[in-house]
């Protein structure tokens, strides 16, 4: 134990002197540099050498000395101990080392004041092939031999823009050029036999015979496997063939390809390792991320999510519009996440916005709707069925029945009030991009909307965005860049949920007694709580919900971010950037006169979050000696968040006009509650990764984190990481490989914490409450039922291994990782015995260990014209907890607001995962009908000594399948999404299915399979009011499934082929979401969390959940 | 825009890198500060300095038995009588079987109820006499409210839970603690009340805070479950004497609904120790929306109506019409047939909302005091007293709106009782007096009655585990110093 922190602690201990004093470096290495000006190397430059039997290496530092030029390259890869002789006067130089390095299959490229030198021996020929990059409009190569024709042509992307710097080159020859600016380029060809090829970073390479044509136009397409594409890191980006850690990567077209009120939606079962779960499906519905695991009890188990470099509050970024993103990266081990030290523990989602390019304006709109239906309805007893479920209770129950029988007979199918509450309803999408730019300033701007309304009548979801990025570059070392979101949010809520026997509107739409319809003669709205005298006073009639009630939420939201940046060289970048994010809620509650006695009834509560952000970076990117490539990075931050609120309500209302806009008419005025809460988190941080030879490459980091929240010498803690990757494809055994085009391998191992508390939560807060004297209100000052405690953070420790490998050419991309993530000094809520007076406190209790393989593919199966991408991940996550204090168990989760049964559903024990369901085993019936449970220790009556184990929420597996098919102009995409082997906790029917006599409508099957003396192994016990229920695997399900979450059609209008010029691209679609779930989940559906995702203890129950929609969508993307 | 970018250029050039490099080391070292948290609240550790702060401490000690809680508790106990029913989830209280989830849970949530007052209690008792700007005297008055209410609330779980941990200001933060005898309770509740006793003011600064009439009144309904009937008596007479109460005469029903139990009284004569509300959001007795039909128009937010009486019931058939506490049973068709009586004692048409009535509660009235002598009298005494025949005497003239303090008709006669009848008398007296208060089932249970009256009543032989309530799970799970198996009551 000692032994093994032993290093952690000692690099700590360095780490705390040098860092302080490397950030100061950092800053004044910044003025050792000269200023010198870059542009392309002239390969035209002449020189002259005379070498007799010398090693290339020698020619070439001669070279060096003569033109000012350096040479980059490997040795291992090029032999340039081999000795030649050369003389020439006054030659270009190019000749000169196409001559020198013709015969040892070796091209070159210039870059800047660099030539660097490469093997060629993939390309199988002994002619180098310059490629030339950054080099616009100046062909490099002028060619010496005899002009037989000239081709001429233009080349565009995928979207119709021309594409300046394309390298386009003779095949077997070193003649090449440029496209100019206006995409078009000119080459000179000796035959008809000549190949053309073309070649554009980040595109796919093309290879065309030139035939007799003299004209070539070219249509280049985004390579989008290109291992050169850049990933988004924490605090900087990097090329991915570049990446030590494990990073995973959603592209906007995925993210797009259905409509979806909550980015996260759209990223479940995209990405290896990250578990997406929708609470429930009431529209803007919170959605819960698990990356890697569930670390945390107390606090949440959310990544931090971090928009354009600002690391947002919140567990959903609900102010970004899907439209508006270019690309997600989902770190996952802890070198990628220690970057963010505190808040890395449960991974970093880095979301992207879109940026606009220089060149010609660009317009994208799209538009879709969608009709959503409820999916899946419970098979409920009709008015029939319940007057005989009732009778028969009564019968059992030595009571009178409440019907007669001709009062049965005349009853039938009765009311349907799933088909009252759940509706068809629209959800539309709409957006405008308009982006472009030139050299200096780029900018995209945005507007969207996404309406969605519930399938519940009432409930809706809008967002109204507005996006602007803009940079700018003031000057070649000066640039500055701002974006802005500014979003409001406006939802309408009926997602009451939870509780039982009706008194919440889902729990209503399932209980309400079929043998009634909503309303009375009169028109007015039915009490179903008095219609008979056996109905539970809670149960609500739901129309008072849907139609006397509302709940409407308006958010606005501002995320701004500006940044400066000075490169005083090329190596360094200093980066001062200020970002505010801004929420302000306000939620208006009211109860109208004609809700079931209601004398009228408002609240209006606001919020508001202010979170402000400093971040101050140096970085340094450079190369030495040909093979060291090293950047680092280190900074100093500040963020703070400052939360405040204010609310007011009222009762009695003389009329419902002024709704909640007549506080002050209220006949009984509420007390005005207001709250204030601060904290800061003060960080340094210091990033170096380090390359050899293209072969090696190192990272190390190191953030160190001061908290408020946290007792007085526990606030701050250091967050350090390693990683090591080794690409096994640049050695020289695998250069000649075939079959493999990538091979990489990684390590990483590092720390990482996360901020389990709020504010405050150490120190012993007095709330208010109030009591009465006389006829008057008196103040009251008392602790809350949390006795606070000293604590420190809770750090995780992952180790992480990776391979990342590619065949055929990237044809076949495959990428694996396994880890082990410990999080040490676990926070949690310990409850303590209700004879405290506290209930619970939080203690430093734990560990807790998660450890998993992630599989992902990528295949290009068809790339012909008929095209098929496939790709595939899954994930296995397995978790348990190691260690509680004093191997304690943990009891947490009690059901709430179910009145038959008060007691937890989950446990952490030292061995086991985290959240078991615990409870108690059922055992058949007795001889009466009630429900026996085991009597596990034996001592003849049931008490908690004899719960166990009952059902495990985490899954064994979580995966999704997407594939792509497209031919000619039709495009069909599959996208399927699945967990397997986990368990729920049906809470819901608990109430609907045990809690007999209450008048409480319940599935067709309680009345069809219960117990009788002569159906003694029946599914549900005999009925009763007095069936005595417990915590029991009864309510335990299998909550694998496999949905078909989206299946869409498209066709592409062959826009060009129609020669409409002004249109780049048209693309009409239809799809489904949701049409298929293959589950066993016996009620609403399985993809639901109803303790929502923060919370760790209680997950997988579903307690009279919003359900969750299927949905048909018809849509058009369009490009300018 | 060019002009704002080359201004700014220039300002680049003018910065001079080594200040930068100043300001870092400067933020490194200054920021340490920012850590400190300066909350807007107040914390337990600075409270309890001058005397309102250690009053709304005190304030605190009654805010669980709010919201509802003790109107919670009072009904779960009154399900249990012999001449009333409970209905929905509550039925089962009054089947006698011992209590199903439904009532345990409940009854679990009552076991919080009890405990978080107990804990605002014993902060004012540790706390207050630290205080640096408070007096004497008010440590003490305030210490003295503070166990006037540790002591009710440890009588309420004595008597459903008997042993339970006795947590004091000296081990309330002691997690596990093992349960304390029944005697080891009483013992606090008479010491905590003795103390109570001394200290408290004759006449508090509002109505609803303990008097030290109100610590004799609880005391000498200790005694009398203690069967220390002698002690019982003198408490009770010192009140009597002290001629500070008397009960409000009443001529008609619509008088018990307003000048005893009406919802816009502030106190009466016979007040003393009731739980205050008043017609304020959350501040309302819970009662009215327990008992209330929503078709009884007494309660302007219909109600649960959860206990209710049949007319068939001997305990009414036997009543005498002519008595007005009769007819606050009324006949209300609930659809639980002809028969069913439900209490019109609690009636506001004027409340806020469902928690929003203004009736109070009257946890202890005069009534209480003379029945509590009469008895006690009786007992010490093996037969009543002339004295212990007045009491009575003046509660039975009351409800039959005579002035309670004139001989009258209606009165009891000294020589038709002996020990027995008259016990059996007061008892009786007591249920037409306390309905929905929630006495009758522990009257029964103290005076051994239980079983033979709910058996003559309703047919039903009582199981032996219904006599007292579980241990809640949440207790025995947490609790390591009980023992799931020995210590929960018996037959859970």
């Amino acid at each position: 134990m000692n032994k093994s922190h032993l290093f952690p602690k000692l690099f700590l201990t360095i780490m705390k002197i040098t860092l302080q004093q490397l950030s100061i470096c950092l800053v004044f290495c910044t003025f050792s540099y000269a200023h010198s000006a870059y542009s392309q190397f002239d390969l035209s430059k002449t020189v002259s050498l005379q070498m007799e039997k010398a090693e290339i290496k020698k020619v070439l530092s001669t070279i060096e000395k003569q033109v000012n030029v350096r040479f980059v390259y490997s040795s291992s890869n090029i032999n340039t101990s081999q000795v030649v002789t050369i003389n020439v006067n006054k030659k270009r130089l190019d000749q000169v080392l196409n001559e020198l390095l013709l015969p040892l299959s070796v091209e070159y490229l210039v870059k800047e004041n660099r030539i660097i030198l490469r093997s060629n021996q993939e390309v199988g020929t002994i002619i180098p092939t310059p490629i030339v990059i950054n080099s616009v409009n100046d062909p490099v190569v002028e060619n010496n031999v005899s002009i037989d024709n000239t081709i001429k042509g233009t080349i565009i992307d995928e979207n119709g823009e021309k594409l300046p710097g394309v390298s386009v080159m003779v095949k077997g020859t070193s003649r090449g050029i440029t496209s100019n600016a206006k995409g078009e380029y000119s080459i000179a060809v000796t035959d008809d036999k000549a190949v053309l090829v073309f070649s554009y970073v980040g595109y796919e390479r093309q290879e065309i015979l030139v035939g007799n044509r003299t004209s070539l136009n070219v249509s280049l397409k985004v390579d989008n496997k290109s291992l050169s594409e850049v990933v988004v890191v924490g605090y900087g980006i990097v090329k991915r063939s570049d990446l030590t850690g494990s990073v995973s990567q959603v592209k906007s077209k995925e993210l797009n390809v259905f409509p979806a009120a909550n980015v996260l939606q759209a990223l479940s079962g995209r990405a290896a390792g990250v578990q997406v779960t929708q609470n429930n499906g009431a529209p803007g519905a919170g959605v819960s991320v698990r990356i890697r695991g569930t670390n945390s009890i107390q606090g949440s188990n959310e990544p931090l999510y971090v928009v354009d470099g600002f690391p947002i509050s919140g567990s959903n970024p609900t102010m970004l519009n899907n439209a508006d993103i270019e690309s997600i990266e989902i770190l996952k081990d802890a070198s990628a996440t220690a970057i963010y030290g505190s808040r890395g523990a449960n991974g970093v989602v880095l979301i992207t916005t879109k940026q606009g390019k220089s060149g010609k304006t660009k317009v994208d709109f799209e538009t879709s709707f969608s009709t959503q239906t409820l999916r899946k309805k419970l098979v409920l007893m009709n008015a029939q069925e319940y007057a005989t479920f009732n009778n028969l209770q009564a019968v059992n129950d030595k009571l009178i029945p409440f019907f007669s029988q001709a009062q049965v007979d005349a009853f039938g199918e009765g009311f349907d009030w799933q088909n009252l509450v759940f509706q068809s309803a629209p959800m539309k999408t709409t957006s405008l991009n308009i982006s472009g730019g030139n050299e200096k300033t780029q900018f995209s701007i945005s507007g969207s909307f996404f309406g969605q309304d519930g399938i519940v009548k009432g409930s809706d979801y809008n967002r109204y965005s507005l996006r602007t990025n803009i940079n700018h570059k003031v000057s070649e070392k000066f640039s500055v860049n701002l974006s802005n979101t500014i979003t409001k949010l406006i939802t309408g809520r009926k997602d009451s949920e939870g509780n039982s026997r009706g008194s919440s509107m889902i729990s209503a739409a399932i209980s309400a007694p079929p043998t009634f319809d909503p309303y009375n003669a009169d028109g007015t709205y039915r009490v179903l709580a008095i219609a008979y005298p056996f109905v539970a006073t809670d149960l609500v009639n739901p129309l008072n919900f849907i139609n006397e009630q509302t709940n409407v939420i308006n958010a606005n939201r501002v995320l701004t971010n500006a940044a400066l940046i000075y490169k005083p060289i090329r190596e360094i970048t200093v980066k001062i950037s200020g970002g505010v994010e801004n929420a302000d809620d306000r939620t208006d509650n009211y109860t109208t006169r004609n809700y079931f006695l209601s004398i009228g009834r408002a609240s209006v509560s606001t919020s508001q979050f202010i979170s402000l952000l400093n971040e101050n970076t140096i970085s340094f990117d450079k190369t030495f000696k040909k093979i060291h490539s090293i950047s680092a990075l280190g900074g100093f931050t500040f963020q703070d968040f400052v939360s405040t609120s204010l609310s007011g309500s009222g009762n009695g209302f003389l009329s419902d006009v002024t709704e909640t806009s007549g506080l002050s008419s209220a006949t009984t005025p509420g007390i005005p509650s207001s709250s204030y809460s601060k904290s800061v988190l003060l960080s340094y941080l210091a990033r170096v990764n380090y390359g050899l030879k293209d072969k090696y490459l190192a990272t190390i980091s190191v953030r160190r984190d001061g908290s408020s929240r946290y007792s007085d010498g526990n606030k701050w803690s250091y967050f350090p990481s390693a990683a090591l990757a080794w690409r096994i494809a640049n050695e020289g055994f695998m250069k000649n490989s075939k079959f493999i085009s990538d091979l990489k391998l990684r390590a990483s191992w590092g720390f990482t914490g996360s901020q389990a508390i709020s504010p405050y939560a150490t120190l012993n807060q007095l709330s208010t409450n109030r009591t009465v004297f006389n006829d008057a209100l008196y103040t009251a000052f008392a602790p809350g039922t949390r006795l606070p405690g000293n604590l420190k953070w809770e750090t995780t420790e992952q180790k992480d291994i990776g391979i990342d490998f590619a065949i055929l050419n990237n044809r076949l991309l495959f990428t694996a990782d396994y880890y082990i993530k410990n999080t040490r000094d676990l926070l949690n809520n310990v409850v303590l015995p209700a004879s405290l007076g506290f209930t619970s406190t939080i203690q430093n209790i734990g560990e807790v260990q998660n450890n998993g393989i992630e599989l992902g593919i990528d295949g290009h199966i068809f790339t012909g014209a008929f095209k098929w991408d496939l790709n595939a991940n899954v994930s296995f996550n397995r978790n348990k907890v190691v260690k509680l204090t004093g191997g304690a168990d943990i009891l947490g989760g009690n059901v709430g607001g179910i009145i038959v049964i008060n007691d937890v559903t989950n446990i952490l024990r030292e061995g086991q995962p985290i959240g078991m369901f615990w409870g108690y085993l059922e055992d058949g019936y007795t001889q009466e009908g009630k429900i026996k449970f085991q009597d596990l220790d034996g001592n003849g009556t049931i008490n908690q000594n004899d719960k166990t184990y009952i059902g495990n929420p985490n899954p064994d597996f979580i995966y999704g399948i997407n594939s792509i098919m497209s031919y000619k102009n039709f495009d069909l995409s599959v996208f399927i999404q699945g967990v397997q082997g986990n368990d729920l906790f049906n809470a819901s029917a608990i109430n609907n299915t045990i809690d007999i006599g209450f008048g409480v409508n319940m599935p067709k099957e309680v009345l069809t399979n219960h117990w009788t003396p002569t159906n003694i192994n029946a599914k549900y016990p005999k009925i009763s009011r007095n069936t005595n229920s417990r915590v029991s695997n009864r309510f335990i399900e299998d909550g694998s499934y496999l949905r078909l979450r989206n299946i869409q059609l498209a066709y592409n209008l062959p826009v060009v082929k129609w020669g409409i010029k002004w249109i780049n691209s048209v693309q009409l679609y239809v799809s489904g979401q949701n049409l298929l779930t293959v589950t066993k989940y016996s009620w609403w559906d399985p993809e639901v969390n109803s303790k929502g995702g923060a919370n760790s203890t209680s997950q997988g129950i579903d307690h009279n959940s919003y359900p969750t929609a299927k949905s048909f969508t018809a849509g058009l993307r369009t490009s300018f | 825009m060019e002009k704002s970018f080359s201004f700014l250029r220039t300002c680049f050039k003018i910065v001079n890198w080594s200040t930068l490099g100043a300001a870092f080391i400067m933020l490194f070292t200054s920021c340490e500060k920012l850590l400190v948290e300066e909350p807007k609240f107040m914390v337990v550790e600075n409270f309890f300095n001058t005397a309102s702060e250690v009053e709304s401490a005190v304030n605190a000690i009654f805010v669980p038995l709010r919201g509802g809680n003790f109107t919670t508790y009072q009904t779960s106990l009154e399900c249990q009588a012999d001449f009333t029913y409970g209905r929905g989830s509550w039925a089962p209280l009054s089947e006698y079987k011992g209590l199903n989830d439904a009532n345990i849970s409940r009854v679990a949530s009552l076991w919080n109820v009890f405990y978080l007052s107990i804990r605002n209690a014993n902060l004012v008792i540790q706390n207050a006499p630290k205080g640096k700007s408070i007096s004497k005297d008010d440590i003490s008055k305030y210490i003295a409210e503070a166990k006037f209410m540790r002591a009710f609330n440890y009588f309420q779980l004595v008597r459903n839970w008997a042993g339970v941990p006795l947590r004091t200001e000296a081990n309330m933060t002691e997690k596990d603690l093992k349960k304390s005898t029944v005697d080891e309770v009483y013992n606090l509740i008479v010491s905590d009340l003795k103390e109570a006793e001394n200290a408290l003011l004759d006449k508090p600064s509002q109505v609803g805070r303990p008097s030290k009439w109100a610590a004799k009144a609880l005391l000498a309904d200790v005694y009398l479950q203690l069967a220390k009937y002698a002690e019982a008596r003198d408490k009770a007479d010192e009140i009597i004497k002290s001629n500070k109460f008397s009960l409000v005469p009443v001529a008609t029903k619509a008088d018990f609904q307003t000048k005893v139990f009406g919802p816009e009284l502030v106190s009466t004569t016979e007040e003393i120790f009731y739980f205050k509300y008043s017609r304020q959001l959350g501040q309302g007795n819970y009662m009215l929306w327990i008992t209330n039909h929503p078709s009884t128009n007494l309660f302007n937010f219909g109600g649960a109506y959860v206990v209710y009486g049949q007319n068939t019931e001997s305990f009414y058939r036997t009543w005498d019409d002519n008595d007005i506490r009769k007819a606050l049973w009324e006949k209300v068709n609930i659809g639980l047939g002809p028969n069913t009586l439900i209490s019109s004692k609690f009636a506001d048409q004027k409340a806020v909302e469902q928690l929003g009535a203004g009736n109070d509660d009257p946890v202890y009235a005069y009534a209480d005091v003379l029945l509590i002598y009469a008895e006690a009298a009786s007992r010490v005494n093996n037969g009543p007293t002339p004295q212990a025949i007045e009491a009575i005497n003046q509660v039975r003239r009351r409800g039959y709106g005579r002035n309670p303090t004139s001989v009258s008709p209606v009165d009891f006669v000294l020589s038709n009782y002996n020990a027995d009848s008259f016990l059996d008398l007061v008892i009786r007296e007591r249920g037409y007096e306390f309905i929905y208060l929630g006495k009758r089932w522990l009257d029964l249970k103290r005076t051994g009655k239980l079983k033979a009256i709910i058996q003559e009543s309703k047919g039903i032989s009582v199981v032996e585990k219904h006599l007292l309530w579980p241990i809640p799970v949440s207790e025995l799970n947490f609790n390591k110093a009980l023992d799931p198996a020995k210590d929960q009551n018996l037959g859970y």
